[in-house]
């Protein structure tokens, strides 16, 4: 991955959809696969997120994250819900109606409401199925499973759901907001989106302990370490891409 | 539970008084951090060659961030409850859980905002980011523990059907909704332009021409909230308080038992509102008479002349 | 049983297609001016318009979730005065706070830009304009525009929130409460956001020229939308059965 050259979308596209159904289809054997599948599915929306965004939203950032969790959420319990007889479909059908909700109001967004941007209908119905996986998958190392019922008891009673909805949202619209700027470049985004989908797994860590118990503490340590593997590699990239770095001065001379 | 009369209106009390402290609080950590809407002339700032040492903490909007520390903080206070921990050390060890993800979260964004702003020769001062971020954790550490509180008060005391979790995100949602309508602006227009008149709004043309040098030395962050902390904090804190009182007032007093008394309660709501409109008006009809018109003050000069 | 649960499902979908819309349009009258209104730019209040709607139809959730469970078979009326009421109170509030910054520490008098005359009070407002701005603060007009805008919005949520809750209620009891809080706050940004990016970041009210243009395709756009979302959250219910 040099420099000039980006990362092609469909490849993280490809990398968020097989590793966020790996990683949720493993949950049951191995919770924390479930909210590593989910950080496959975290970087992927905030490269989507990303080229949006370049266009000018006019309302910010935040918006385009809010509404793919907002949609995720009831696309991925449907298809959870209505698929609990054939439990292996489950997670498909979440997918599969995330995208088409995403897909109809992207196609609303720029035909109807006239936003203009090129890439809306396809980055819209990316997020949207992005955040179908981010939920189910980190609902899933928190639950032990994608199965409804036990979603229902172990993540919505307690509450657990919403750090997956608004965390994972925050997950998806903090990288490229944090980057924002003329100078912005694709590798940073990256290493922050995985430090931020790695936070959530932690928090989600320590919300396990309760309802799965010690297999809680595994969820907890991985999410540290990776991010503090992420961490580094995003600080690495700023010490290369800033101005300057000092550790104190006076405001620098331009020629004004 | 229910209560009587001097316990409903103790816990009525006791929420005002937290939601005040939260609301003050979340001003103040917004404007340590420079967040949100008057952010964007920080971040307009280098562009026009006024390079500063600001913080510039970019974490996607008041409503959203205080919303994720609230729940981060709700969450690990549940999961603490749940393993038999006393209940203050639990909401201690949650919202500081919440303020560090928070402080974490305000470094990426300082540090990737300044990386994208190399071609203006903006430096990345690395003192400003170690102590102007535990300044902003201690915030929004006092801001978590008072809405973690108003949210347990709420769900075991009250007996609201949502779990801790739900309401601490609400809560934190609507400090960061009145925090940024309201102490914001004294931050943006006041504060980061205090160079200018007193008494006017920003002309478009001074976009990004904030104030760098401070009152002995170079403008930085805590400055910043040293000025707001006299009036945007406070006025921020007493809007949360009462959102929080005014809104579950009409039904204390009550104590309703019948479907005519919840009918009336609305009643009440209904005339605080009309209320709090009437002094509006008052204040507008009182500053348009106190300050005057700009134009017309300048035509009178004119026939003077 | 099963025809039952059919006709009730098609009542609530309709429900919550019609209160999606609500939010939709009660985003439209709330007085937001962004970034430029923080600096006293622009008139409005100086945020988000997803995040003012979101707040103050939040708390109308609140008080609306708590009346529905200490009122045994609350009638829907009072479900949605008392979600209308407690979002009003934090517009209200929000609103009066913050001309009060206006007033006394930026120290500018409130001035739309918009309008030569403010609708409601017959105030002048084009000489209070301070020089470069395009107004600023929050004149009254702006201020009962937000407070009509808080009671659609707070009507929108709790009419969700009922609706979710008379489906789910049967079939999983104690846990519907969180449930239905849960997806109405989904379906909540998904409108809000939707208006946002109709309107564009910023507007001053209904009595903003950019209100009559953009409300009919963003209402027809939240209906569509809130009735998709609808169906998908009451087919739900066929999975808990």
């Amino acid at each position: 991955m040099s420099d000039i050259k980006e990362i092609p979308a469909s490849t993280l596209a490809a990398f968020g959809i097989i590793g966020g159904l790996v990683g949720i289809y493993l949950s049951p054997y191995f919770p924390a696969a479930g909210a590593l599948g989910a950080i496959c599915a975290v970087i992927w929306a905030s490269e989507a997120v990303r080229r949006v965004s370049k266009y000018g939203l006019g309302t910010g950032v935040p918006s385009i994250g809010q509404i793919a969790m907002g949609m995720g959420i009831v696309a991925s319990m449907f298809g959870l819900a209505i698929m609990h007889t054939i439990p292996l479909a489950g997670p498909i059908v979440a997918l599969l109606t995330a995208s088409v909700i995403g897909l109809i109001i992207g196609w609303f967004a720029q035909n109807v409401i006239k936003m203009k941007i090129p890439v809306m209908i396809r980055c819209m119905t990316e997020i949207a199925a992005a955040g179908s996986l981010i939920i189910v998958g980190f609902s899933a190392a928190v639950a032990g499973g994608f199965e409804f019922k036990q979603l229902l008891h172990s993540v919505f009673d307690n509450g657990i759901m919403l750090i997956a909805f608004w965390v994972g949202a925050v997950a998806i619209l903090h990288p490229f907001n944090a980057v924002l700027g003329p100078d912005e470049k694709q590798k940073r985004l990256l290493y922050l989106a995985g430090s931020t989908g790695a936070i959530t797994m932690a928090i989600l860590g320590i919300a396990a302990m309760m309802t799965l118990g010690n297999s809680g503490i595994i969820t907890l340590l991985l999410g540290v370490i990776l991010w503090l593997i992420f961490y580094k590699l995003f600080w690495d990239e700023v010490y290369k891409d800033a101005a300057a770095v000092v550790g104190t001065g006076l405001i620098p001379r331009t020629e004004a | 539970m229910v209560l009587d009369l001097t316990m409903s209106m103790a816990i009525l009390a006791l929420m005002g008084a937290l939601a005040t402290i939260a609301g003050c609080l979340e001003d103040l950590e917004s404007d340590v951090g420079s967040q949100s809407n008057p952010n964007s002339q920080v971040q307009l700032a280098p562009q026009m060659n006024f390079l500063h040492r600001i913080y510039n903490k970019a974490v996607s909007g008041e409503p959203v961030s205080n919303g994720m520390s609230a729940v981060i903080s709700g969450t690990v206070t549940v999961v603490l409850l749940d393993k038999g921990f006393f209940l203050l050390t639990a909401i201690a060890l949650g919202a500081l859980v919440g303020a560090i993800v928070l402080g974490i979260f305000a470094t990426t964004s300082y540090a990737g905002r300044v990386a994208s702003q190399a071609r203006f020769k903006q430096p990345l001062y690395m003192d400003i980011m170690r102590y102007t971020t535990p300044s902003i954790i201690s915030h929004n550490f006092i801001m978590n523990v008072c809405l973690v509180s108003l949210a347990y008060i709420q769900c075991v005391v009250l007996g609201h059907p949502f779990p801790i979790p739900f309401l601490a995100l609400v809560w934190g949602i609507t400090a960061g909704a009145v925090g940024s309508s309201v102490g914001d602006v004294h931050y943006g227009a006041e504060r980061e332009f205090q160079n200018r008149e007193f008494g006017c709004g920003l002309n478009t043309a001074l976009s990004g021409r904030i104030v760098i040098k401070a009152e002995s030395g170079l403008r930085n962050s805590i400055d910043n909230v040293w000025f707001c902390a006299k009036y945007g904090g406070p006025v921020t804190g007493l809007g949360l308080g009462l959102v929080v009182f005014l809104s579950s007032w009409p039904a204390t007093i009550i104590q309703p038992r019948t479907i005519d008394d919840f009918w009336l309660t609305i009643i009440i709501g209904l005339i605080i509102v009309v209320l709090l409109g009437i002094a509006h008006r008052l204040v507008e009809y009182s500053i348009n008479n106190a300050y005057g018109p700009y134009k017309e003050e300048k035509n009178e000069k004119e026939a003077a002349a | 049983m099963a025809t039952e649960l059919l006709l009730l499902s098609l009542q609530e979908i309709l429900f919550i297609a019609i209160s999606g819309t609500l939010i939709c349009i009660a985003v439209h009258f709330v007085p937001v001016g962004g970034a430029p209104a923080a600096m006293a730019q622009a008139t409005g209040i100086g945020t988000g318009t997803v995040e003012l709607a979101a707040g103050s139809g939040l708390v109308g959730l609140l008080t609306a979730s708590y009346m529905y469970s200490s009122v045994p078979d609350a009638p829907m009326a009072l479900v949605l005065a008392a979600g209308a009421i407690g979002s009003m109170t934090m517009m209200a509030v929000t609103m009066f706070f913050g001309g009060l910054v206006y007033a006394y520490g930026v120290g500018v008098p409130f001035a739309s830009a918009q309008v030569k005359k403010d609708p409601i009070t017959g105030a002048r407002q084009d000489i209070y304009m301070s020089k470069g701005t395009q107004g600023q603060g929050l004149p009254m007009v702006c201020y009962v525009s937000g407070l009509i805008g808080g009671a659609l919005g707070g009507i929108g949520g709790a009419m969700i929130y009922f609706a979710l809750e008379s489906i789910y209620k049967p079939l999983i009891g104690e846990s519907a409460p969180a449930v239905a809080g849960i997806f109405t706050m989904g379906v909540f940004y998904v409108n809000a956001v939707i208006a946002s990016y109709g309107v564009g970041g910023t507007i001053e009210g209904f009595h903003d020229p950019k209100f009559r243009r953009v409300l009919p395709k963003d209402t027809l756009t939240a209906f569509i939308v809130s009735l998709l979302c609808g169906v998908v959250a009451v087919l739900i219910a066929w999975g808990m059965v």
